[in-house]
């Protein structure tokens, strides 16, 4: 029987016709039909395994009599010493642990089977069955209910404007509410304005929308702000929080990840264009491989990366160490987190150590999809943003490979033809091209410090321990690329060499040369020799007079000084360097440097040269290989030259920080030196690395039953292949939780709550959804209908329901039995998030820069860059006009927060932000008063409005209106200009911007 | 009264919520959209509710931590795990008796302790020359020495230390007692921060942060003696235009606007906090700088704390006075805080792991960093569990010393020593601790745990603070993204040995 591997449900179903009526059934029947569902589904999936909870595995017939803790649970044919009967009966049994108790019936069943002697049929092994047959609402199949019909009389049937309205009226009837009243014109621009764009409207924009006589005034403005780049600006925040987006690696160091933005600007590019939401998903999953040679498949991919990266876990610990390996998992844990839980809105994380607790996901899937994202890693991915160079690229680069493939052939030729003198000769020729990589090579040698002019005099000399019979003295200048210089970098112009026994100078100077009165031509890196003649000094000094140019600066450097005495010994090797001042930066630059014995080519002389060992190598060549293969080499030699060039005159690729096969050294190699396989993905037991069981092939998830989630792919496909299969399930109109999850979070951002209150968690631990049938509705709309989010917030917004004052007539009443305003009988009121404050601040102030897209503005001066980079905010000037763009474009910190924008709740880039936290504090209320940037704002608040005329009282009228959106009541106007009067303009813009009304939405 | 600054948003408005529940509105509504998770999730954990006694679930011990963390790792073999193996075979090949795993290539020979051992008090510890300070003060501290840890990255295992957790994203200790317990005042932060000056350890201000709890849970950091303090306190210099008097006659009339704003939107209780909200930060402005002002502080204070060394200026070298003029300094402080009824202080001793070090990360040279860094720290360490006994406040603060991991027996170039995540030292003392005592010993090297199966986890060390704050760490949990989240993950045991 197929049963004994793999558990009992649904291939016994002839003895269930047995068993289930009647109490004359087999023993073994009797046990497969009755007793093993009841332990399959209540008690196995904590009683399983090694880890079995209090070492109790019901699995086998042995292990439940080897027993756990407590000893056998079963003692069978005595019910009284049986534990297992005590702890799933009576008053408050204490089994099955945070579930529901037994039936009585069930009792009576493990009752009968052990006074029967508690027969186990040989072979039969249970397996977790917890969800066997149970059905889940969000993983159901997605089908469209009709949209509800009211009785014509019913008081709510006028109010309808769509159909949403009709789902949300039926319940309404159902609750005994009633809607609220229409909000005002007044209220609605400026709901719809922080809702669609993030920032308030303008006095003139609301002026206009009260004013408009057009029925459809109302259509109009909805989409006005749907068309204005600000939307996507505005709801590109949102997806954001949910992809725990940010610009810097977090963890240890926090290094900033410059490249991260083109994925922000993506996300904006993708709402405001208005991209159909299955491409959006499958462009962030798989885009170089579904829609290849298109900047939006590349950039997109900064998705899978966009979390935090354990830098030190990958950059200096490799894969092969445990603390290696655990950072790589966690790494792929995140990927997985964000992407089944942004596009599917379940909680995959869980299954990582066991079975998930609550839905059934078990813990194979969990690896499944971490075999998904198996070859790749976060790093910056270089790429062509023109479709044309692209493929201009590619084009180039399969004739270089073609060439090289040639060329390998005519040198196995050649080589054959030339023999050994050939081979002895490129050996040579390898040796005397091979650029000098020393270990000394790195030290440069002294390096003064930088003058402004070339006219400052600056030494460097050597003490050599005791007068010595100087025969000669040898100088050699450096060689740096800096700024192109190379060899001879930072010789001076003119300069002179002397020797003396006063270390000051002063007295008794020899001079050896001197080249004051000249300018001296560079004299490269070669060795410039001076004879002494036997005269004696123990100081040796160089000095500049007129300095070598640099970078619109001026130094002196050398490489070498040597003493030489009569028997050629180098006495500076022995000595002590001083100088009027030296750059010491270790190893490249330092006054030792200067007596080390090593300059930049030494070694070339004795390497005999390279033009002449070719030339040796081309008559070789001509004596021993045909003409014909000769001119083929040449063609094929030229044919390389030409392509690198056309490669080089390529413009340069362009760079996101994504989730991509990485090519690297050390310990953070990546895959691309393997071509991109992915690593082998094993189940580990209990998440630990160290126990890793069954290799898992790459899949989705099987919950989803209308759908396959096996991938099936043949050996040898492609890394992105398996991307491209999640991408297809995950955006498959049979994938159900995709369209809910998507339709679900555009109205918690409308709303302040979704009609399922958990948006990341759509499981048995989630909320149910309010209005079930307006979800799935709303989600085959949606699906079948364009997959267009405007057209979704069109929607939404023209809806009666959305159009609803905050306030209700009967509020009190309704109250009682929907406090939560659940079914929406009026409109949540809405904090302003930290982003919409600040975003409102600066268009209030009349400072806000709309540039779009690119590199982040930095509000923190960045302090010790090298280790790790300190972010110090309260350093920045918050004048700079830089920073007065929309808060989307700010560089996100993860470690070190921004403190103003976090005191205000803006989502923790560390984490999968489905729905901000919403807080209230006297911190929160300190940094709005005094906060630079607030405090700035407001100042320049007052100067707009000044700079617009007039006396004080207009101002302030015109400050409040700015700010506030409405007319001040006289009695406002008048505290308000007395207030104004005494403490200025300024000051009282402060105030506006700190009052309850600027930071909350009717 | 014991209102509650930090819970501003969330103490008044689960008050406001039980007292509507009656016949009011919103007060549901209102928990919600504070995301009070706490209140709501009828699965998620219970409401909170803080007993008459002050204790969440039980009756507490403690009202008070003050957490100390070592960044970069402090040796416990140099300062509190005496291991005269360790002399005896000093320079000898070391031998584990296993396959190791260094972080980098510390397997060189044994090496013994840099310090001389000596005992002190009646309990007869064995303390480092370099502590010695904490000697006066021993028979108060409860020593843990078989604490292990995950990993042996810094950043990873100082997450697991600050926040139960090994990746970014999770609530500080701190944040979690100041969700659960709320504060002892209304000027001050229920959880206040003190870095190290030089910079922040591995992760920053995320080891502190409050994760998806509400954001006044997170700690305030404070910088003594620096210009500003505490961010946003005052107003930003750079704007001229503000007098005091300007903000006081604006906060009263934004109170009055404010008021008959909400007068016409009855039933939103966030407009009334608002309102209180500002009341508060004013009342912050005044307590803050008085409570960080250790100027009138008696010479026999700052004696105790080594702060009459009367140097105004450092070498260029890493030194004990320097060291201990700093880490005093945030000792005094906090023991101002506690005073002052602030509920959760942390106190950070080294940087990032950089150079020249000033932390704890001795992969060079043991003597040069922790020598001065642990003669700072003992002494600092030291005065406070004193000033706070002489003040009758020790029975009920808690006092942890911790850091991410230890360092290994053997050495690493000769005088460093490098990262051991499989054994380290803990110490604790205070409220509720049985003092005088060593709890759970390492092996003879001081390598992993003498019980290799029974180890000491963080969440252990978590579990037992929390049960003596009066709070089952089990039940203290608020469901975020489907999990019911806690400090110590689905793990932890109150060491009941330890307990007084």
């Amino acid at each position: 029987m197929t049963c004994i591997r793999k558990g009992m449900f649904g291939s016994i179903l002839a003895a269930a016709l047995i068993c289930s009526v009647s109490s004359a059934c087999s023993a073994d029947d009797f046990f497969r039909v009755q007793v093993a569902p009841i332990l399959e589904r209540h008690c196995v999936s904590c009683h399983i395994g090694d880890d079995a909870k209090g070492n109790l595995s019901l699995e086998t017939a042995a292990t439940v009599k080897a027993g756990g803790d407590s000893g056998p649970p079963i003692v069978p044919g005595n019910v009284d010493d049986s534990t297992l009967l005590e702890m799933v009966s009576g008053d408050k049994p204490l089994m099955p642990k945070n579930a529901p108790p037994l039936s009585k019936a069930q009792v009576e069943i493990l009752r009968r089977w052990i006074k029967e002697g508690a027969v186990w049929p040989d072979g039969v092994e249970l397996v977790d069955r917890k969800f066997a047959g149970q059905t889940w609402w969000s993983l159901e199949k997605l089908t469209q209910p009709p949209v509800p019909k009211l009785a014509e009389n019913a008081p709510q049937a006028k109010w309808v404007r769509n159909a949403i309205d009709a789902f949300i009226a039926q319940e309404h009837l159902k609750r005994g509410v009633e809607p609220a009243p229409e909000a005002s014109r007044r209220t609605l621009i400026r709901r719809l304005s922080f809702d669609l764009t993030g920032m308030p409207p303008t006095p003139a924009e609301i002026e206009s929308f009260l004013n408009d006589q057009d029925p459809r005034a109302y259509e109009l403005l909805v989409d006005r702000l749907l068309e204005s780049p600000r939307y996507g600006e505005r709801w590109a925040r949102h997806w954001l929080d949910v992809v725990h987006y940010g610009d810097t690696h977090g963890y240890d160091k926090d290094k900033p990840r410059p490249f991260a933005w083109p994925y922000r600007d993506y996300v904006i590019r993708a709402l405001n264009s208005d991209k159909p939401y299955a491409r959006f998903v499958q462009e962030q999953v798989a885009g170089d491989m579904l829609f290849p040679g298109t900047l939006d498949g590349i950039e997109a991919l900064g998705f899978i990366a966009a979390g935090p990266w354990d830098f030190i876990g990958h950059a200096e610990v490799p894969e092969s160490k445990t603390d290696g390996k655990i950072a790589r998992h966690l790494d792929r844990d995140d990927m997985i987190g964000n992407t089944i839980g942004t596009f599917n809105s379940l909680t995959v994380q869980c299954a990582q150590c066991h079975n998930h607790k609550f839905d059934p996901i078990p813990q194979e899937d969990y690896y499944r999809l971490q075999a998904v994202f198996a070859a790749l890693d976060r790093a910056d991915k270089t790429f062509d943003a023109d479709p044309a160079v692209s493929q201009q690229r590619l084009e180039l680069q399969a004739r270089q490979r073609k060439l090289n493939e040639q060329k390998k052939e005519l040198d196995t030729k050649v080589a054959q033809l030339g023999g050994t003198e050939l081979a002895e000769l490129d050996k040579q020729i390898v040796a005397a091209d091979r650029p000098d990589n020393s270990p000394l090579a790195a030290q440069f040698g002294y390096h003064s410090s930088i003058e402004p002019t070339p006219d400052k005099t600056k030494w460097v000399q050597i003490d050599l321990g005791q007068s010595a019979a100087i025969d000669a003295v040898e100088v050699v200048a450096c060689h740096d690329n800096f700024n192109n210089i190379g060899a001879g970098f930072g010789f001076p112009i003119s300069y002179k060499i002397e020797l003396s026994d006063d270390p000051a100078f002063q007295t008794g100077v020899l001079a050896i040369t001197d080249q004051t009165e000249r300018q001296v031509p560079n004299p490269g890196v070669k060795p410039q020799h001076f004879p002494v003649g036997g005269k004696s000094g123990r100081y040796v000094r160089f000095t500049a007079t007129k300095l070598a140019p640099r970078q619109n600066d001026h130094i002196l450097a050398l490489a070498e000084l040597s003493v030489f005495d009569k028997a050629k010994r180098n006495l500076a090797v022995n000595g002590k360097v001083t100088s009027l001042d030296s750059i010491e930066a270790a190893p490249r630059w330092r006054m030792i440097n200067l007596i080390d014995g090593y300059y930049y080519g030494m070694g070339q002389a004795a390497r005999g040269t390279l033009a002449d060992l070719r030339r040796r190598r081309d008559a070789l060549l001509v004596a021993n290989v045909d003409a014909e293969t000769r001119q083929t080499l040449l063609e094929n030699q030229q044919q390389l030259a030409e392509v690198a060039m056309a490669v080089a005159r390529l413009p340069a690729p362009q760079i996101v920080y994504a989730g991509t096969v990485h090519t690297g050294s050390g310990s953070f190699a990546g895959t691309g030196a393997n071509g991109g396989t992915p690593r082998p993905i094993h189940l580990l037991h209990r998440g630990d690395v160290k126990q890793p069981r069954q290799e898992v092939s790459p899949g989705a998830l099987r919950a989803i039953k209308s759908l396959s989630a096996d991938f099936d792919l043949p050996l040898g496909h492609r890394e992105g292949d398996r991307r491209a299969m999640l991408a297809n399930w995950l955006t498959s109109k049979e994938n159900p939780l995709t369209w809910r999850s998507i339709v679900n979070r555009v109205w918690q951002y409308h709303f302040g709550r979704g009609i399922v209150e958990t948006p990341a968690d759509f499981g048995r631990m989630g909320s149910l959804p309010t209005h079930p049938e307006l979800l799935d509705w709303l989600a085959v709309e949606f699906r079948d209908g364009g997959q267009s989010l405007k057209q979704l917030h069109r929607l939404i917004v023209t809806s009666a329901t959305y159009r609803q004052a905050s306030t209700a007539p009967r509020a009190k009443e309704f109250s009682l039995a929907d406090a939560d305003n659940r079914f929406l009988w009026r409109m949540n009121r809405r904090k302003l998030e930290a982003e919409a404050i600040r975003d409102a601040t600066l268009l209030v102030s009349g400072h806000l820069n709309p540039q779009m897209y690119g590199p982040g503005f930095q509000d923190f001066v960045i302090e010790k860059p090298e280790h790790s980079p300190h972010y110090q905010y309260n350093l920045f000037n918050p004048e700079d006009p830089a920073s007065h763009r929309r808060s989307i474009y700010r560089f996100i910190v993860r470690s070190q927060q921004q403190p103003f924008m976090t005191t205000l709740d803006c989502a923790d880039p560390s984490q999968r932000v489905d729905k901000r936290n919403e807080s209230l504090s006297s911190l929160q209320a300190l940094t709005l008063l005094n906060n630079g940037f607030m405090v700035t704002m407001e100042k320049y608040f007052s100067e707009s409005i000044e700079a617009e005329g007039s006396d004080l009282s207009v101002q302030v009228g015109k400050a409040f209106l700015r700010a506030l959106g409405r007319l001040a009541t006289p009695a406002e106007l008048d505290a308000s200009m007395a207030y104004a009067k005494t403490h200025g303009l300024s000051n009282y813009c402060r105030l506006l911007l700190n009052l309850n009304e600027f930071a909350f939405v009717d | 009264m014991n209102f509650n600054l930090q819970h501003l948003a969330s103490r008044p408005s689960r008050r406001e919520f039980l007292w509507q529940a009656g016949g009011g509105l919103g007060g549901i509504a209102l928990a919600a959209l504070l995301s009070d998770s706490g209140v709501l999730s009828a699965a998620g954990g219970d409401p909170l509710k803080l007993r008459a006694d002050g204790g969440l679930h039980h009756a507490p011990k403690a009202k008070r931590v003050v957490q100390m963390f070592m960044a970069g790792a402090a040796s416990h073999i140099d300062l509190f795990d005496f291991k005269p193996d360790l002399i005896k075979h000093d320079g000898k090949p070391s031998d584990f008796g296993e396959p190791v795993e260094a972080f980098q290539n510390g397997l060189g020979p044994w090496k013994k302790p840099v310090w001389e051992f000596k005992p002190y008090g009646q309990s007869g510890k064995l303390l480092s020359d370099t502590v010695a300070p904490l000697g006066a003060v021993v028979d108060n501290l409860a020593f843990v020495h078989n604490v292990v840890a995950k990993t042996g990255v810094h950043s990873q295992a100082t997450y697991l230390q600050a926040t139960g957790f090994q990746n970014p994203g999770f609530p500080g200790m701190g944040a979690w007692v100041s969700y659960g317990l709320g504060s002892l005042n209304e000027n001050l932060p229920t959880f206040v921060v003190l870095p190290d000056h030089r910079g922040f350890a591995s992760n920053g201000p995320k080891n502190w942060d409050a994760a998806f709890l509400p954001s006044q849970h997170a700690g305030t950091m404070i910088y003594p003696g620096t210009e500003t303090p505490i961010a946003d306190l005052f107003p930003n210099k750079r704007c001229k235009f503000i007098t005091t008097a300007a903000t006081a006659e604006a906060l009263e009339l934004m109170r009055r606007l404010n008021q008959d704003h909400a007068a016409t939107r009855e039933g939103d209780s966030r407009l009334e906090s608002r309102i209180r909200s500002y009341e508060l930060a004013a009342k912050m402005q005044l307590a803050a700088p008085e409570a960080l002002d250790i100027s009138k502080e008696p010479a026999h204070i700052m004696k105790l704390y080594g702060l009459d060394h009367g140097v105004t200026t450092f070498d260029q070298e890493i030194n004990a006075i320097e060291e201990t003029d700093y880490f005093s300094r945030k000792c005094l402080v906090a023991r101002r805080m506690l005073e002052r009824g602030v509920r959760f202080v942390q106190i950070w001793s080294g940087n990032d792991n950089g150079f020249p070090r000033r932390n704890w990360d001795s992969h060079e040279d043991i003597e040069r960093d922790h020598g001065p860094l642990s003669m700072g720290m003992a002494r600092g360490a030291s005065a406070l569990i004193q000033d706070l006994k002489q003040r009758g406040l020790l029975e009920d603060t808690i006092i942890l010393w911790t850091t991410e991991f230890g360092r290994m027996p053997s050495t690493q170039g000769g005088k460093g020593r490098d990262h051991n995540p499989y054994c380290f030292t803990n110490w604790l003392s205070g409220g509720g601790i049985k003092g005088g005592i060593t709890y759970g010993p390492s092996d003879q090297w001081g390598y992993k745990p003498l019980d290799r199966d029974h180890p000491t986890q963080v969440y252990d060390i978590h579990a037992t603070i929390l049960h003596l704050l009066g709070i089952d760490h089990t039940r203290l949990t608020v469901r975020h993204n489907g999990i019911d989240r806690r400090l110590t993950d689905v793990h932890g045991h109150v060491i009941h040995d330890l307990l007084a």
